[in-house]
């Protein structure tokens, strides 16, 4: 489609997603791939920083503090930017722009999951953790059997707005040239001249699959869900 | 006499500039209930945290069977496991079910098998008649079978001792019997006990001995019988007269 043909939206849409399917396919993926590989790395960050923070030494809490101040408190294009150039720079090493990408989503969700995590394992009053001492559990065991199952379900709809708000932060990867859908998408508008439909189409994908996920989460939650343990964080 | 399970020595705690407990000499035999009574913050929860080794002493020596606890080397955790503790809060495992509660000592800490924990877990809830709402999760049970499944996840461990912080304060009156008639029959069976309560009733009927706290020292103690009736102290007279007058 080298010139833009006189059609009506639905006809044009449906014109373009056949002629471009494999592109937005790839886009969808990568997207996808990105938000799954953040919330992953960022679930591992702000496990840590939360146990840190919560139970850590004054150091710990000053060094996770900054962390996340750093990351809440600058917007993710510059943190994108930031680390694909100045890492290079700095320690000489070379990195692609998909694992300068991920690496930062990761970091910056980490920095935001911290505080969910930290809500949940507080919710987890002293008197609980009191128990497990008297039981002669060791902190670990403590950890494993009384703090995380009950952080993890009180986490789950935090991180479900987590899930979401990061999913639609991906389309800040087009700095770095990634090719996600926001970036596959400018591509087909400028090339069709239609950027009214494509990135209607674009924005309906990310609609579906937000609503879709969040579905998906809410029936976790329900089929994990124990009575008394829903705590507001 | 019989042997000594629980002691303590010119036992001293101080958080910050407040001494809450200025030297305690103590001791308690196997087979003994003690009851502890005294003003609030008169220092009763924390004697019962450090001798519960929840909290390390300030000053002086705690002795488990003997053995001074915090001088020796002693694996902490495995004395812990060995004094049961029951709260003034139920402070249950709130993902586990009442059986989820008192399984997991014996599971996690104990190392037992499953099963095996399972049937020890069964057993203590039968002790405080509380079978039938094994598998019912804390907020589905009433303030007083949430506390006397916590008396079943200290029994479980096989103790030595329990100690017990005033488990009935949180509780309306009609509770209190539930978890008290619980007690009594724990003491009656011969499991040593270190009881804070102000349920005097409970006191004149299985405590060996009642130990008067005021400002953090015991400055009275004696048989139920002689403290109650006739308290040396004039402290002890006037504590037990508002208690007993209901002021
Ligand atoms: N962790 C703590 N940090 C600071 N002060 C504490 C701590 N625990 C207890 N205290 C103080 O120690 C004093 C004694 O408290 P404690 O709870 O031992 O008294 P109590 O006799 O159990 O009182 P109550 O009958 O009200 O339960 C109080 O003044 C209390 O504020
Ligand atoms: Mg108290």
């Amino acid at each position: 489609m080298k010139t833009a043909a006189p059609l009506d939206p639905i006809s044009f849409i449906i014109s373009f997603v056949t002629e471009y399917y494999p592109f937005i396919i790839e886009g969808f993926l990568t997207t996808v791939e990105m938000t799954f590989l953040g919330l992953a790395g960022g679930f591992v960050l702000g496990i840590l920083s939360a146990l840190g923070d919560v139970y850590g030494t004054k150091l710990m809490k000053v060094i996770i503090a900054g962390y996340v101040e750093f990351f809440r408190g600058s917007p993710l294009i510059v943190q994108l930017l930031f680390f694909y150039f100045s890492i290079p720079a700095l320690t000489g090493l070379n990195w692609d722009a998909f694992t300068a990408g991920a690496v930062t989503l990761m970091l910056n969700s980490g920095a935001y999951q911290k505080g969910y995590f930290k809500g949940a394992i507080e919710a987890v009053f002293k008197d609980q953790l009191m128990a497990a001492k008297s039981l002669g559990m060791t902190f670990r065991q403590t950890l494993t059997h009384v703090v995380l199952p009950q952080a993890l379900r009180i986490v789950i709809p935090p991180w479900t707005n987590e899930y979401v708000s990061l999913g639609l932060s991906t389309s800040a990867l087009i700095v770095l040239g990634i090719r996600e859908l926001t970036n596959i998408s400018k591509s087909i508008a400028a090339q069709t001249f239609r950027p009214l439909e494509v990135y209607l189409f674009a924005s309906a994908i990310y609609f579906l699959w937000i609503t879709i996920s969040m579905k998906i989460f809410d029936w976790i939650y329900e089929k994990v869900k124990i009575p008394g343990l829903e705590v507001n964080i | 006499m019989g042997e000594v399970i629980l002691a303590c020595e010119g036992l001293k705690k101080r958080y910050g500039d407040l001494w809450v407990l200025k030297g305690i000499d103590f001791e308690i035999e196997r087979g003994q209930t003690k009851v502890i009574i005294g003003p609030s913050g008169s220092g009763k929860s924390t004697f019962l945290r450090l001798m519960g080794l929840l909290e390390p002493p300030t000053e002086g020596k705690i002795y488990f069977e003997g053995k001074d606890v915090y001088g020796s080397g002693l694996d902490l955790n495995m004395l812990r496991a060995k004094i049961g503790f029951v709260f003034q809060e139920p402070s249950l495992f709130r993902h586990l079910t009442a059986l989820g509660n008192v399984k997991l000592g014996p599971k996690v800490v104990l190392k037992m098998k499953d099963e095996e924990a399972e049937r020890k877990a069964m057993d203590a809830l039968k002790t405080v008649k509380l079978e039938e709402w094994a598998h019912h999760y804390p907020a589905q049970l009433s303030g007083g079978q949430q506390q006397r499944v916590g008396i079943a996840r200290a029994l479980a461990m096989d103790p030595d001792i329990i100690l017990f912080d005033e488990p009935t304060a949180s509780l309306d009156i009609e509770l209190t019997w539930e978890v008290i008639d619980v007690m009594k029959d724990l003491a009656r069976r011969g499991v040593t006990m270190l009881v804070v309560t102000h349920e005097l009733g409970f006191a004149k009927e299985v405590a060996d001995e009642i130990l008067f706290m005021d400002d953090g020292r015991i400055i009275e103690s004696g048989p139920p019988e002689e403290l109650l009736k006739n308290p040396k102290t004039p402290r002890a007279r006037e504590f037990l007269r508002r208690l007993i007058g209901g002021v």
